[in-house]
C-alpha cells in the first residue's frame, strides 16, 4: 500500500515537475514568512528578522533541493539528466561512438539472432498441454541402441504400465494422396489410437478417429492437416463428402487439425494404424515410434523404471533362446522426452554456436572496454575538475554508468534491429531439417535477452571504466600534464588485448576444427558417383500387399524405357534406397544354405541361436542399372538379369562388407539366405554377385552391409522409397522437364519429386554447413576485432611514447631499432594471448568433439595454423603503427609537449 | 545556529512529528514551533530536515496535508495523522518506552 503510495506520488512528482515545486515553494515560503513575522513580532526589525530566519533554516532554494531530493525520483532524475549528457558527449566523439557503437552492435545483434534460434529450438515448450509430460518410449538393445517398439511389445507396454496415462505407436512415410484439387506426395501418419489425446489436441473441425475406423479394415478415416486442407480441400467447413485415396483405398475425411500442430514433423495427415496394418506378431520388426503422456507426478525416472520391468519380463519370457547380441530383441526400455528427442543431435551444435557468439559478444566487449578505458584516462582531468567542483564518488561513477548505458543502449538498439533483419535472413541459410525452426523470432524472450546483455554490459563497461579512472587524486589529477598517463591504465588495456587474442583464437581453433572435419567428410567417398544424377523420387499408389505390386513394376518398366530415350540420358535405374538420400531399412538374414527355413518360431529360436546363421544387414530392392547408373562396381559374379523373372530363383547381390563378415575365406557366390522380415517374401536368395560398399547410413559412419534384391522378383516392400535414378551427359534441366512430362503421360495420379544427388547431399550437410559457416563468420568477426583492439592499443602506445622516441633516435637508434621496438610490443601481446589461448582450447575444445569427424579435438595442424595465422594479423595490425614510429623526425619530437 | 535536530537519535523525528500532530492537524512552521516548545527549546528543526520528514511521513501514509487559510489569513498546508499514523505513533511511543527504560537499567546497573 504504503509503496503504492510512494510511487503514485514520486511519478506525480516526476509528470507534474511545475506544479509540484510549486506546492512546495508555496509551503516553504509559508513557513519562512510566518517565522519572519513571529520575530518582527517580538521587536526585530524586518531585516534583521530576514537574516535570524536565513540564518537558522537555509536559502529557499537549497531547502527545496533537499527536500526534493530526499525522494526516490530525483535519482531517476539525475539518471536522465546524466544520460542526456551522457549522450550529448557521445555526439562530440564521433569516431570513439561509431566505433564502440558498431562493436557492441555486432556483439549483441549476433548473440540476440543465435539466442532466437536455441530459444525456438531447444528452450521454448512444445505447444501441447504440458508438453513436458509428453515422452518418447523406446526398446533398447544388448549394444544400447534405441529401437522403434515391435507390435506386441508395444501392446504389453501399454496394458501393463502403470506410469503413463497412454502410450500410442506411430509410423510415418510419403505417400501419394489424390482426391484433393490436385494429386499430391506427401507424408502421412499412421497412428494408434488414443494418439490425439495423448498429444492433448483435438482435430478443430470434425473429429478423432471412432472405434469402427480403429478396426482391422474398418472404415478408412483420415485427419488432414491445416495445410492442407486450406490448400487442396479449399478450407470448406463442409468436408463430409471428400473422399481421398491413398495406396489404393479411399478415406473420407473427418477431421481437421489446427493451425500449428505439427507432430511428427511435416505430417499433412493421420490415418488409424490399427484400421490399416492391425498388429503385427514380431518382436524383433521395430516398426513404430512410441509417444505417451506421463501420469501426473510421475517423473521420468518412475516411467523408465516401470517400462525396463515390463521390458525385462518380455525378454526373459520371449527372448529365451534367442541370440540377444543379434540386436533385434530388446533387453530393456528408455523414455526420453519429446523435447530432447525432437532436437537430438541439433544440440550439440546449437549449443557450441550460442558458445561461438559469446565468446564474440566477449571479444566485442574487451575492444569496446579498451576504447572506453583510452578515453576515460584522457577525461581525467575532466572528472577532476568535477570532483573539486564537489561532485561525490558515487555521483562520478553514476555519470560514468550513464555513458556506457548510453553506449550499450545504443549498441543494443542497433543490435536488435540486425538482429531483426538477420532472422528475416536466417532461413536462407538455416538447415531445412532443423526441427522448431518455424518458431524463430525475435520474440519477448529474444528481447528480454537483449535488453540484459544491454544492462550487463552497460554495467559492466561502467564500473569498469569507474575503476579504471584513476585514484581520485584531484591533485595528481589536476597537476598531470595532457599527456599523462598511467601504467596502471596501460597495462590494463593490454590485459584486455591479450584476452581478446586468447578468445579469438579459441573461436578460430573451433572454426578451424569444424572447417577440416568438414573437408575430411565431403572427400569421403560415398561409394557412388554422384555427378549428373538425377533422382526422381514416387510413391506407386498401389495396396500394399503382394499380388498388387505388379502394376508399379509394370509402371516402373515402361516408364523407365521412356526415360532412357530422352537425349542426354546415359542410362537409368530402379531402387528403393539411396545412400545419403534415404534411410535403409535394417534387419536380420538367415542363412539357409539348403536347410529348409524354420518353420514356426519354436524352428526360429532354435536356428538363430547360432551366430554363424545369422547376419545383419541393410535391405534394398532395387534393378541392375541401378548399380551402372549409380557408378557402383561389380566386383565378382553377375547383377541380376533376364533370367531372373518373377516365377524363376529369387536371387541376391551383395555388398563386400556382407561378404567380408559372413564368408571371409570362402565365395559367397551361390550361398542361398532369407530376409523375409524386411518385405514379407519367405522365399529364399541366391546370392550372385558382390558389389562394392557404400556409406548407406551417411559419409560419417562407417560402411554397412547391404544385401540388393530385385523388384522384378520382389515387388516394391513397405520400407522402400521408390525412386528411378537418372545419370546425364549434361545439366538436369532439360531433363527433369522430359521426364516430368512422360511421369504425368504414364501415371498422372503419381506426383514426383525431382532432385539432384548434389541437392541430397546439400541437404545432408546442411546442418554442419551451417555450424561451420556461422562458426567462421565468428571467428573471422573475432580476428577483426582483435587486430582492431591491438591496432588501437600499439597505436596509442607510440602516440604517449612519441617522446621517448625521438630520444632514442636523437641518440642513435636505427629505423630498425624503432621498429622492433614497436612490433616487440605487438609480438609480445601475440604470444601471451595465443598461449593462453592455446592452453584453454585444449580444454574446452574437447566438448565439441562429437561435432567433429576424422580429427582429433586436438588437432595440432589446427592449432598451429591458427596460432600463426592470429600472430600474424597481430604483428600487422602492430606494424602500421610501428611505421609511423619510424618516421618520428627526432627534432620535432623532442620538441613536443 | 547549529541545526540541533542532527543530534536527535536517528528516526525519533518521524515519532515526535506525530506527537506534536496528535492533538490538532498543523502546518510546518507550527509543527516546528510545537516541537520547540515541547522540548524547551532542545529540538530546533530547519525547514530541510522537517520538510523532508513530512514528506516521507505523508508518503508512507501516515499523515495527509491539506490546503488551509491560517489565522492571519495565510494558505498553509495542514498536516493531520491518518488511522495508520494513529497506530504507528501509539506502538512506537509503547517501543520508545521500552528502549528507555532498559537503556536506563543498563546505565543504573552499578
Amino acid at each position: 500500500m504504503s509503496f503504492l503510495r510512494n510511487m503514485a506520488s514520486g511519478l506525480r512528482s516526476l509528470f507534474r515537475r511545475e506544479r509540484v515545486s510549486h506546492e512546495l515553494e508555496e509551503e516553504l515560503n509559508g513557513f519562512l514568512e510566518t517565522a519572519t513575522e513571529e520575530k518582527i513580532k517580538r521587536g526585530m526589525s524586518r531585516p534583521d528578522a530576514l537574516r535570524a530566519v536565513r540564518l537558522e533554516h537555509g536559502n529557499l532554494e537549497v531547502t527545496k533541493e533537499e527536500v526534493r531530493s530526499a525522494a526516490w525520483e530525483s535519482f531517476v532524475q539525475t539518471c536522465w539528466k546524466d544520460l542526456r549528457f551522457a549522450f550529448r558527449m557521445l555526439r562530440k566523439n564521433p569516431g570513439f561512438t561509431v566505433i564502440a557503437v558498431l562493436t557492441l552492435a555486432l556483439g549483441i545483434g549476433a548473440s540476440t539472432s543465435i539466442f532466437s534460434v536455441v530459444d525456438a529450438v531447444l528452450l521454448r515448450p512444445l505447444p501441447f498441454p504440458n508438453p513436458q509430460q509428453v515422452v518418447t518410449v523406446w526398446e533398447l538393445s544388448a549394444d544400447g541402441r534405441r529401437m522403434h517398439l515391435a507390435d506386441p511389445n508395444f501392446l504389453d507396454f501399454r496394458e501393463q504400465n502403470r506410469t503413463l496415462v497412454g502410450l500410442a505407436q506411430f509410423s510415418t512415410g510419403p505417400e501419394s494422396v489424390s482426391g484433393g484439387s490436385e494429386p499430391v506426395r506427401m507424408n502421412v501418419a499412421a497412428v494408434s489410437q488414443d494418439f490425439f489425446k495423448m498429444m492433448g489436441v483435438e482435430p478443430v473441425q470434425g473429429r478423432d478417429f471412432t472405434a469402427d475406423e480403429l478396426r482391422l479394415h474398418g472404415t478408412p478415416a483420415m485427419i488432414v492437416s491445416h495445410g492442407y486442407w486450406q490448400q487442396y480441400l479449399g478450407s470448406r467447413a463442409d468436408f463430409s463428402n471428400a473422399r481421398l485415396t491413398m495406396g489404393g483405398q479411399v478415406y473420407s475425411v473427418i477431421g481437421v487439425m489446427p493451425q500449428g500442430f505439427d507432430f511428427p514433423a511435416g505430417i499433412s495427415a493421420w490415418i488409424s494404424r490399427e484400421q490399416l496394418y492391425g498388429w503385427g506378431p514380431s518382436r524383433s520388426a521395430h516398426n513404430g515410434e512410441g509417444i505417451a503422456r506421463l501420469g501426473d507426478g510421475v517423473s521420468l525416472k518412475q516411467a523408465r523404471a516401470d517400462l525396463s520391468t515390463i521390458a525385462r519380463r518380455i525378454k526373459s519370457q520371449y527372448g529365451k533362446g534367442t541370440d540377444i547380441n543379434s540386436g533385434y530383441m530388446l533387453i530393456d526400455a528408455a523414455v526420453v522426452p519429446l523435447a530432447d528427442a525432437l532436437v537430438g543431435d541439433v544440440r550439440a551444435a546449437l549449443v557450441t554456436l550460442f558458445a561461438a557468439v559469446i565468446l564474440l559478444f566477449l571479444v566485442a566487449c574487451a575492444n569496446v572496454a579498451g576504447l572506453l578505458l583510452a578515453r576515460t584516462v584522457a577525461r581525467r582531468k575532466e572528472l577532476a575538475v568535477r570532483a573539486a567542483l564537489g561532485a561525490g564518488r558515487g555521483r562520478l561513477v553514476q555519470q560514468l554508468l550513464a555513458e556506457s548505458l548510453a553506449l550499450a543502449l545504443a549498441g543494443g538498439g542497433l543490435g536488435t534491429l540486425a538482429a531483426i533483419w538477420t532472422t528475416n535472413l536466417l532461413p536462407a541459410i538455416l538447415p531445412a531439417d532443423l526441427p522448431r525452426q518455424q518458431a524463430i523470432a525475435i520474440n519477448g524472450a529474444a528481447l528480454l535477452f537483449t535488453l540484459i546483455a544491454t544492462l550487463v554490459v552497460a554495467v559492466g563497461l561502467g564500473f569498469f571504466s569507474a575503476s579504471r579512472a584513476g585514484g581520485w587524486d584531484l591533485n595528481e589529477a589536476l597537476g598531470a600534464g595532457s599527456r599523462s598517463y598511467s601504467a596502471g591504465s596501460q597495462k590494463a588495456r593490454s590485459a584486455l588485448v591479450i584476452g581478446e587474442i586468447a578468445v579469438t583464437l579459441m573461436l578460430l581453433v573451433g572454426a578451424g576444427l569444424l572447417g577440416r572435419s568438414f573437408l575430411r567428410l565431403i572427400s569421403v567417398n560415398p561409394g557412388l558417383n554422384g555427378e549428373h544424377l538425377v533422382l526422381a523420387t514416387f510413391v506407386p499408389t498401389t495396396p500394399q500387399t503382394t499380388n498388387a505390386s505388379i502394376r508399379p513394376v509394370q509402371l516402373i518398366d515402361s516408364v523407365l524405357s521412356r526415360l532412357r530415350g530422352i537425349p542426354g540420358v546415359q542410362s537409368a535405374g530402379f531402387t528403393g534406397e539411396l545412400p545419403i538420400a534415404t534411410g535403409f531399412a535394417s534387419g536380420q538374414f538367415l542363412i539357409l544354405d539348403g536347410r529348409q527355413p524354420p518353420a514356426n518360431f519354436d524352428e526360429w529360436e532354435r536356428f538363430t541361436q547360432t551366430p554363424g546363421n545369422v547376419g545383419d544387414a541393410l535391405y534394398c530392392v532395387t534393378s541392375a542399372d541401378y548399380f551402372r547408373t549409380a557408378g557402383i562396381p561389380l566386383l565378382r559374379g553377375r547383377l541380376f538379369d533376364e533370367r531372373d523373372g518373377h516365377d524363376s530363383l529369387h536371387v541376391a547381390v551383395i555388398s563386400q562388407a556382407v561378404a567380408q563378415q559372413k564368408w571371409p575365406n570362402e565365395d559367397p557366390i551361390g550361398h542361398v539366405i532369407e530376409f523375409g522380415n524386411m518385405d514379407g517374401n519367405l522365399k529364399p536368395l541366391t546370392i550372385v554377385g558382390i558389389v562394392a560398399d557404400v556409406r548407406a547410413e551417411g559419409l560419417d559412419r562407417p560402411v554397412t552391409p547391404v544385401i540388393y534384391v530385385d523388384y522384378q522378383q520382389r515387388g516394391l516392400s513397405g520400407n522402400a522409397s521408390p525412386m528411378i535414378l537418372l545419370r546425364t551427359s549434361a545439366g538436369a534441366g532439360p531433363v527433369v522437364d522430359a521426364a516430368r512430362s512422360i511421369f504425368r503421360d504414364l501415371a498422372p495420379d503419381v506426383p514426383v519429386k525431382f532432385s539432384t544427388f548434389a541437392d541430397e547431399m546439400g541437404g545432408w550437410l546442411s546442418v554442419k554447413r551451417f555450424l561451420l559457416v556461422l562458426a567462421g563468420v565468428f571467428a573471422a568477426a573475432a580476428l577483426a576485432l582483435a587486430a582492431v583492439g591491438t591496432y588501437g592499443l600499439v597505436a596509442h602506445s607510440v602516440t604517449r611514447r612519441t617522446q621517448e622516441i625521438g630520444i632514442r633516435m636523437g641518440l642513435g637508434a636505427q629505423r630498425g631499432d624503432v621498429l622492433r621496438l614497436i612490433l616487440g610490443e605487438g609480438a609480445r601481446l601475440a604470444a601471451f594471448g595465443v598461449v593462453i589461448g592455446i592452453a584453454v582450447s585444449l580444454v574446452i575444445t574437447r566438448l565439441m568433439s562429437s561435432l567433429l569427424f576424422g580429427i582429433s579435438a586436438m588437432d595440432p595442424l589446427t592449432f598451429a595454423v591458427v596460432a600463426v595465422l592470429l600472430s600474424a594479423v597481430a604483428l600487422l595490425a602492430s606494424y602500421i603503427p610501428a611505421r609511423r614510429a619510424m618516421r618520428v623526425d627526432p627534432m620535432v619530437a623532442l620538441r613536443y609537449e | 545556529m547549529a541545526d540541533k535536530s542532527s543530534e536527535l537519535v536517528q528516526g525519533t523525528l518521524d515519532m515526535l512529528i506525530l506527537k506534536t500532530l496528535a492533538l490538532e492537524p498543523m502546518h510546518g512552521y507550527g509543527i516546528a514551533v510545537r516541537l520547540e516548545q515541547m522540548s524547551k527549546g532542545v529540538f530546533r528543526l530547519n525547514a530541510g530536515s522537517l520538510f523532508v520528514a513530512i514528506q516521507r511521513l505523508q508518503r508512507d501514509g501516515l499523515i495527509k496535508g491539506e490546503w488551509k487559510p491560517t489565522e492571519n489569513n495565510r494558505r498553509a498546508k495542514y498536516y493531520a495523522l491518518t488511522d495508520q499514523g494513529r497506530k504507528r505513533l501509539s506502538s512506537e511511543t509503547k517501543e520508545w518506552g521500552r528502549q528507555v527504560a532498559a537503556i536506563t537499567r543498563i546505565l543504573e546497573a552499578s
